[in-house]
């Protein structure tokens, strides 16, 4: 796959909601809905993800290849088939890692600059 | 109680159609299970406006990702096969293109408003019900009690001789109330107009000049407020000059307040006054016209004859503008939408062909996923793009035929701009391309409707085609060439109409002939000798010019007099001939101007040795007198100075309006005998006379720097200016009818040739079993003439009503002759032919083994 030789810098930097879908994916799979909840909780309440805007993104990263729709379900019995459930590739994950280390450099940047102590 | 899930699900259509195949499932599932979690009103209120908020944001962010990809698509898709996607284009670009132009034009002379304040409320007055000669406080009255009107102005427009300093010059003053300006709710741009007591005796020394004199005579030079001009001789000071938008009653290039006191700028001679008011506010036309017709019978009972031919008339001031040119705009848009219908029925057969082309494609897709709306989208997209690139390169067109209509048709409000690109513009090309880009969309939807993805996939051959998407391109081919018919059919009458016009015998010579006016008014020669004198020295200098052959002059002028003298001239024992125009003439002008004298002879040189003055008469007079050429030697009572005449011969009709309108009865009198304060004069020239208009102005200029020489040209450039309608309606059918021609010809011609592509196995067969190529071409043939034939059929009902319009374009389009119909119908059809034919040689490359080989 093409993508997976691709420069992750290209994808930076990642809007908030993508990063925490990334996030939330790279601990396990996950449908829209649970990931849509788990940000929220996450966020205190501040990322409320409608639909249109959280499948919008998942569509996104499809192409993008940092996520893959999966095919397994958790219990075929108890899940409503019309759900989607989606796992993290591994370009996803080094797209997640590389937002991640941006974020630190740029945190340590301010931290240097404003004075900010060391918390440890 | 709603399903509010229901409600959820349609919202979820704002999507495009890819997103929605694939999420639309998981949306809604999601929409239900926040719905199962919310608690409460509150928490509803909260899930519903969140999930609103969400399509709002989200839905058009997808639409414009997903038509961008479709967009993409479509794009390498016209790029692989440019040529049909370029004629579509051009065909389109064309059509919105003229449509847009024309109707930039319609919407600014019949939709806008006029550049007055509030113009919605302005009529015009077509009956005085006040007496305007019995002055200012006449007119006050009146106007002060109207119960209907909350100001009106009256004036009267003639021609003037302006002298500032320099070379006279002749101009057009519009002598008014002073309340004009005030009344339209224009300021000037120099200077001030006129206060309201300036159109009394002793205050009424002052005039506004237009836009277009200051820069003229002026330079544009500000300093010009407060000085003095003459008109006609009088001394009035300048002090306004208008806006250049500016030009009402039309054609004006001096304001004057003196309207209710002539003595100012003396004045003789009939002259028509107008009204123009403006309607009280909350009034209804209706309503004021009512009163309007009250208010005049009660003032002037007697002025309106039981007869009904003095109706007094209230007519909006914008209506009364374009009513000239209303009908000729109307009848060019239809022309014009019948382009582009035309044009449009040729982009659907292209679109549908396109799409019975990429059946396998399409059906292929579908069999892979893709939903019925996903394919419409992609369709949608695809014909959008076409007819959006086609509006767009339109309006390049557009504004080519704006200007171009644009400086032919306005000839009231002349100098008035007219931004022709404004919003309605805008608003109808845009919703033109985008009415044509759905429909072509939706149309060729009809043929997805009927893709069955398990069958066609294996079945599907290039070879294989719907039959009813056949029919519908015949339908549309037979359309096509309707619409060509009714244009040809117009254009072949309104043409052969030109034609006669262009060889009507006028009565007179135009080619070679050098025209110049001059006006005595206001200058030193007053007395009848003093003109009489000046006149022979402008013919002696003219006639001493080289190359110069003859030399007349005339009171009016054929193609070049709007008011003319008329009168009643009684036969010595023999009938009254009425409306006959009183032309005083000099010797030598009807050798000038070309006219032939059919019985007698032309004036004698000396007055004074005839005891009876002599006169000429046009054949129409003769004719009308019931004596024919025999009426030479007769005697007639002249109404000018009610004295007998010898008439001394008769010279050929003179049509006085140009070819469209027959010449009436003349008489030629004299000009020695009473010298008039104005003459044309006419030199006829050996060569081309437009090297003569300089030197035969210089030659009367060098006599006397005051009096104006004007309208200087060529008697032919009068022809030409008199033709300018009728050669601008004849070149727009014209040219609208080729290029519906050759759209049809473009759809007849590809209708033949993708028959034969997509039966080419078909074909292949025949030929293998032994059919000859010419027997496969001729069945082509009759398959591709028989849309045309229906078209033809369909052609000549639409061109019968159609003609019916026509005839108001200019006088002498006569659509009654079955020859305009033949003659379009077997020129369309051997065209027809001679393309669907030309077409089918595509037929000899069919390689049968190859043909029959692709079966498998």
């Amino acid at each position: 796959m093409t993508s997976s030789v691709k420069d992750v810098d290209q994808f930076l930097p990642l809007s908030l909601p993508v990063f925490h879908m990334l996030l939330s994916l790279s601990e396990g799979e996950r449908h829209g809905y649970a990931l849509k909840r788990e940000i929220l909780q996450r966020s205190d309440g501040r990322i409320n993800l409608g639909s249109g805007a959280l499948y919008g993104a998942i569509n996104k990263m499809l192409e993008q290849g940092f996520i893959v729709e999966s095919d397994e379900r958790p219990d075929a019995h108890l899940d409503d088939e019309r759900r989607r459930y989606y796992r993290i590739t591994p370009l996803g994950r080094r797209v997640v890692h590389a937002e991640t280390a941006r974020l630190r450099a740029l945190l340590q940047l301010a931290e240097v600059r404003l004075g900010i102590p060391d918390p440890v | 109680m709603i399903d509010v899930t229901k409600l959820y699900r349609k919202l979820l259509r704002l999507y495009p159609a890819s997103f929605r195949q694939e999420y639309e499932g998981a949306m809604d599932r999601q929409f239900r299970d926040e719905q199962r979690d919310a608690q409460g009103w509150k928490e509803n209120v909260g899930l519903w406006s969140h999930a609103l908020s969400d399509v709002a944001i989200s839905a058009p962010r997808e639409l414009v990702r997903e038509f961008g990809q479709d967009l993409r698509f479509a794009l390498r898709a016209y790029w692989r096969r440019p040529l049909s996607a370029v004629i579509a284009v051009g065909t389109l670009a064309l059509a919105i293109g003229a449509s847009t132009g024309v109707f930039s034009v319609t919407s600014a002379l019949l939709l806008r408003t006029l550049p007055f304040g509030d113009a919605s409320r302005l009529v015009e007055l077509r009956f005085s019900p006040f007496s305007a000669g019995n002055g200012h406080a006449n007119f006050a009255e009146w106007r002060n009690h109207s119960s209907y009107l909350e100001n009106a102005s009256t004036f009267s427009t003639s021609e003037m001789n302006l002298n500032s300093g320099r070379d006279a010059l002749r101009v057009r003053v519009t002598e008014t109330s002073a309340n004009l300006f005030s009344l339209l709710d224009v300021q000037a741009q120099l200077g001030r107009t006129f206060v309201p007591e300036e159109d009394r005796t002793g205050k009424n020394h002052v005039i506004v000049i237009s836009h277009r004199l200051w820069q003229q005579a002026y330079g544009g030079n500000p300093s010009l407020i407060g000085s003095v001009a003459h008109l006609d001789g009088a001394a009035l000071t300048i002090i306004g000059v208008a806006p250049s938008r500016f030009d009402y009653p039309g054609n004006v290039d001096v304001w004057a307040p003196t309207v209710f006191d002539f003595e100012v700028i003396p004045k003789h001679g009939a002259f028509i006054w107008q009204t123009i008011g403006r309607l009280r506010p909350g009034l209804t036309m209706r309503q004021a016209r009512q009163e309007f017709q009250a208010d005049v019978a009660r003032v002037n009972p007697k002025s309106l004859r039981p007869d009904n031919t003095s109706i007094p008339q209230m007519v909006g001031l914008r209506d009364q503008l374009s009513s000239q040119i209303r009908t000729s705009v109307l009848i060019l848009s239809s022309v014009v939408l019948l382009v582009l219908l035309t044009a449009f029925a040729n982009v659907a057969q292209l679109l549908l062909s396109r799409t019975a082309e990429r059946h396998q494609e399409l059906a292929l897709r579908s069999a892979l996923g893709a939903s019925r709306s996903r394919l419409i989208q992609q369709l949608t997209v695809e014909a959008s793009a076409l007819t959006l690139s086609g509006a767009a390169l339109g309006m390049t067109f557009a504004l080519l035929v704006a200007r171009v209509a644009g400086a032919v048709m306005p000839a009231q409000l002349a100098t008035q701009d007219y931004t022709l690109l404004d919003w309605h513009v805008l608003c109808f090309a845009i919703a033109l391309a985008l009415i044509t880009g759905i429909a072509f969309g939706i149309m060729p939807t009809w043929l997805i409707g009927r893709i069955h993805p398990s069958t066609q996939v294996v079945r599907m051959h290039a070879g294989t085609t719907e039959p009813a998407t056949g029919r519908l391109r015949s339908a549309l081919v037979s359309l096509q060439v309707a619409f060509t018919l009714t244009l040809l059919v117009s254009s072949f009458t309104v043409g052969s109409a030109f034609l006669r016009l262009v060889h009507t015998d006028l009565g007179f010579e135009p080619a070679n002939a050098v025209t110049l006016k001059v006006s005595l008014e206001g200058t030193s020669y007053q007395s009848g000798g003093a003109k009489w004198q000046y006149y022979s020295a402008v013919e002696e200098r003219l006639q001493s010019l080289p190359g110069v052959k003859a030399v007349g002059a005339v009171n009016y002028l054929p193609l070049s007099s709007n008011v003319l003298m008329a009168g009643t001239i009684q036969v010595e024992s023999g009938p009254k001939v009425s409306g006959v125009v009183l032309n005083g003439s000099l010797p030598g002008y009807f050798r000038a101007v070309g006219s032939q004298l059919i019985a007698g002879r032309d004036f004698g040189f000396d007055l004074s040795k005839s005891p009876e003055p002599p006169v000429i008469v046009n054949e129409a007079f003769a004719r009308e007198s019931s004596f024919g050429p025999n009426i030479v030697g007769r005697r007639i009572i002249a109404p000018w100075t009610f004295r007998p005449y010898l008439v001394g011969g008769v010279v050929t009709t003179a049509r006085m309006a140009g070819p469209e309108y027959e010449g009436g009865p003349q008489a030629y009198w004299p000009v020695e005998e009473e010298p008039p304060s104005a003459l044309t004069f006419v030199a006829s020239v050996s060569g081309d006379p437009r090297n003569y208009l300089t030197q035969c102005r210089d030659a009367i200029v060098g006599l006397d720097r005051n009096v104006p020489v004007y309208e200087v040209k060529t008697l032919d450039q009068s022809l030409n200016e008199t033709m300018e309608r009728p050669r601008f309606y004849t070149t727009s059918v014209l040219f609208l009818a080729g290029l519906a021609l050759l759209i049809a010809v473009a759809g007849v011609y590809s209708t033949s040739s993708r028959a034969i592509i997509q039966r080419e196995h078909e074909l292949g067969v025949r030929i293998a079993l032994g059919a000859s190529i010419q027997q496969i071409r001729t069945l082509i043939l009759r398959q591709g003439t028989v849309p045309v034939a229906f078209g033809i059929l369909a052609g000549i009902a639409g061109a019968a009503g159609c003609g019916l319009f026509l005839q108001h374009l200019f006088v002498g389009i006569n659509v009654s002759g079955v020859t305009a119909f033949v003659v379009p119908s077997l020129f369309l059809l051997l065209i027809a032919i001679g393309t669907a034919w030309s077409a089918t040689t595509r037929v000899l490359v069919i390689d049968p083994i190859e043909a029959i080989r692709a079966e498998h």
